[in-house]
Parts: structure tokens; C-alpha cells; sequence
């Protein structure tokens, strides 16, 4: 038994030594040292931002790619909001997103405003950047703190998912906001 | 089981058991940055997550490669390597499937598909395919020593 043992770790240790070696070998290969979950939060300034049309002359929404705010949606003091129907809510969100579909009552809205307290950043997302955007600003407005910050996920939860970014599904039991 | 029964069952199972692994650690090699970034969604171990992926294909061609055609004696070792890596990520999906995790598997690379009960069963097969090549290839001294250790858990 105890060759067996002894042999299946010397494969698993080839296997591994091979590994680091044709990975510091191949130019695409996966950075050890640089490399940067997406869901962790980095704070990192967003370079494929750019601003919404939105009105007002205060804090603007700003529309940033998938991976870009994936560096924002861990921060404890982020909060993100899907905006689609409870079914596709359902079937798959974005890990520990809060419901808030447009269609919802207007008092989900202020509910949500509320839970805004002591944070700073709101992404949102839709099933593309253009069914975010009016919620995004409707809470922007709501809330009238010039300090938080406001996202959206360009492309929505698609583009989203496609980039193999952290997701959950079923209900959204610690929103407390009303659910179809 | 006479002979000839188990050596066809062997083979078939070294077979199925070292194909999964070398396809496997194939698909995965082609894009080690996005494996990286799969395994840090199952939120478990996000900072190995990039050395990971970096062993992860190799140890799977090398496991696989040695199941299909190495010499008899270090076939019974890669089938337990086999059993620890199946282990291994059995125990990843079925975590991720309970906590309502909804991401890719990433068992084959990109496109690997979601987690759902059908992977766990499939990791469950391959578990069991891995543990009766190492019951098949190791020798008698082996099994005897496996049933002084868990008697009544073998045949």
C-alpha cells in the first residue's frame, strides 16, 4: 500500500512540477503573482468607464465593463442591484445582488435607497446597460448623495455572465423587497 | 471475479477513467487565465486559485496519461491519484451546487457548462470508475492490507 501511495504522489508531483514549468514557459500563461480574482475588490480605477447621459450636473452614472465592477462588487460597502424580471432574477444573478426590478412598487425603491445607508458604491445591472440606466438614476436621485457612486454593468447581466464572473440563482431572501 | 472478467473490466475502466483526464487537462490548457478565473469563482481557495490553474492541466494529463499506458505497478498508483483528484473536485462542485453558486464548472475548460446534480453524479461515477482500476490493478498484498485496515468495507 504504501508503494502505491508513495507512486501516486510522485505523478501528482511530476504533474505539478510540469505544470509551473510549461506555465513559466508559455507567454499566456496565468500571472502567479499578479493575478486578481474578479470578484475581489480592488478599488481599481475603471479604465473602460465612461459616463452615462444622464441628467444633472452631480455624480454622474457611470456604465463600466463586467470585469471592471466585478473589482467593485466585494467591497462590503458596495451594494449591487438586478433589475430584471424575478424569473430571469431567478434562474441566475450576480453573487449577492439585491432584487429591484423596475416594475417593482415604489416603495422597493426606497426600500432600497435605505439600504444604501453607510455604503458607497451601487451597481446596477439589467438585461443590457439600457434597463439599468433609468433605475440607476432613479436611485441616484432618491438617495441625493453626491458621494455614492453610481454603476452600471455594461452589456447587463449577459455580458456578465459571459465573462464567467460569479453568479447565483434561486430568491432573494435577505432583500427584504416585495417579489412577484 | 475469474481473470479474463477483470481484466476486460480494467481496461475498460483505465480506458474511460485516463481519457476523461487527459481530455480534460487538454481543454484546460488552452486558456490558463480564464481557468484561474473559474476556480476563483467557486470562492474556496481564491488565492491558489492561479496555481491552480497552472498545475491543474498538467496533473490531469500526467495522472491520465500514466492510468491509460504506464506499467502495471504505477497504474494502481495513478488510479489513486485518479480517486484524489475526482475527490477533489467532487468535493468543490458539491459545495459550490449547495451554497447556490451558479457558475461554469470549468470540469473541461471553458464551456464546461453550470453545476448541477448531473456533475456531482458524474463526478461520483468517475470516484467510483477510479476506485475499482486501483481495486483492479493493485496487486494481492494490497488488498489484503486495504481489508486489515477497513474489513467488510472490500470485497
Amino acid at each position: 500500500m504504501v508503494a502505491v501511495v508513495a507512486r501516486a504522489a510522485c505523478l501528482l508531483g511530476v504533474g505539478t512540477a510540469l505544470g509551473l514549468a510549461v506555465n513559466a514557459a508559455r507567454g499566456d500563461g496565468v500571472s502567479l503573482r499578479a493575478f486578481s480574482a474578479p470578484s475581489a475588490c480592488a478599488a481599481a480605477p475603471a479604465p473602460a468607464a465612461r459616463t452615462a447621459g444622464v441628467s444633472g450636473a452631480t455624480a454622474a452614472v457611470e456604465v463600466l465593463a463586467p470585469t471592471a465592477a466585478a473589482d467593485l462588487c466585494r467591497d462590503p460597502r458596495a451594494v449591487v442591484v438586478d433589475v430584471r424580471s424575478p424569473a430571469a432574477f431567478a434562474e441566475g444573478h450576480v453573487a449577492g445582488a439585491l432584487h429591484l426590478p423596475c416594475a417593482a412598487p415604489g416603495g422597493a425603491a426606497q426600500a432600497a435607497v435605505e439600504l444604501l445607508a453607510g455604503r458607497n458604491t451601487l451597481i446596477v445591472y439589467g438585461r443590457d446597460t439600457a434597463e439599468a440606466l433609468p433605475v440607476a438614476e432613479e436611485l441616484r436621485r432618491r438617495a441625493g448623495r453626491p458621494d455614492l457612486r453610481m454603476v452600471v454593468i455594461e452589456g447587463g447581466f449577459p455580458r456578465w455572465s459571459a465573462a464567467s464572473l460569479a453568479c447565483s440563482s434561486g430568491p432573494c431572501p435577505e432583500c427584504g423587497l416585495p417579489h412577484e | 471475479m475469474r481473470p479474463a472478467a477483470r481484466i476486460a473490466g480494467a481496461f475498460v475502466l483505465r480506458v474511460g477513467v485516463g481519457a476523461v483526464l487527459v481530455v480534460a487537462g487538454a481543454l484546460k490548457l488552452r486558456a490558463p487565465s480564464d481557468l484561474a478565473t473559474q476556480i476563483a469563482n467557486y470562492q474556496l481557495f481564491t488565492a491558489a486559485a492561479p496555481y491552480l490553474a497552472a498545475v491543474l492541466p498538467a496533473v490531469e494529463l500526467v495522472v491520465g496519461l500514466a492510468v491509460l499506458v504506464a506499467p502495471r505497478p504505477w497504474r494502481a498508483g495513478a488510479a489513486l491519484a485518479a480517486l484524489v483528484l475526482f475527490g477533489l473536485f467532487e468535493g468543490a462542485v458539491t459545495t459550490a451546487y449547495l451554497r447556490g453558486i451558479n457558475i461554469d464548472c470549468g470540469c473541461f475548460g471553458a464551456g464546461g457548462g453550470p453545476i448541477t446534480w448531473v456533475t456531482i453524479l458524474r463526478n461520483l461515477l468517475l470516484m467510483a470508475a477510479a476506485a475499482t482500476v486501483l481495486w483492479l490493478e493493485a496487486g494481492g498484498r494490497f488488498r489484503r492490507e486495504i481489508r486489515a485496515v477497513a474489513p467488510g468495507a472490500v470485497p
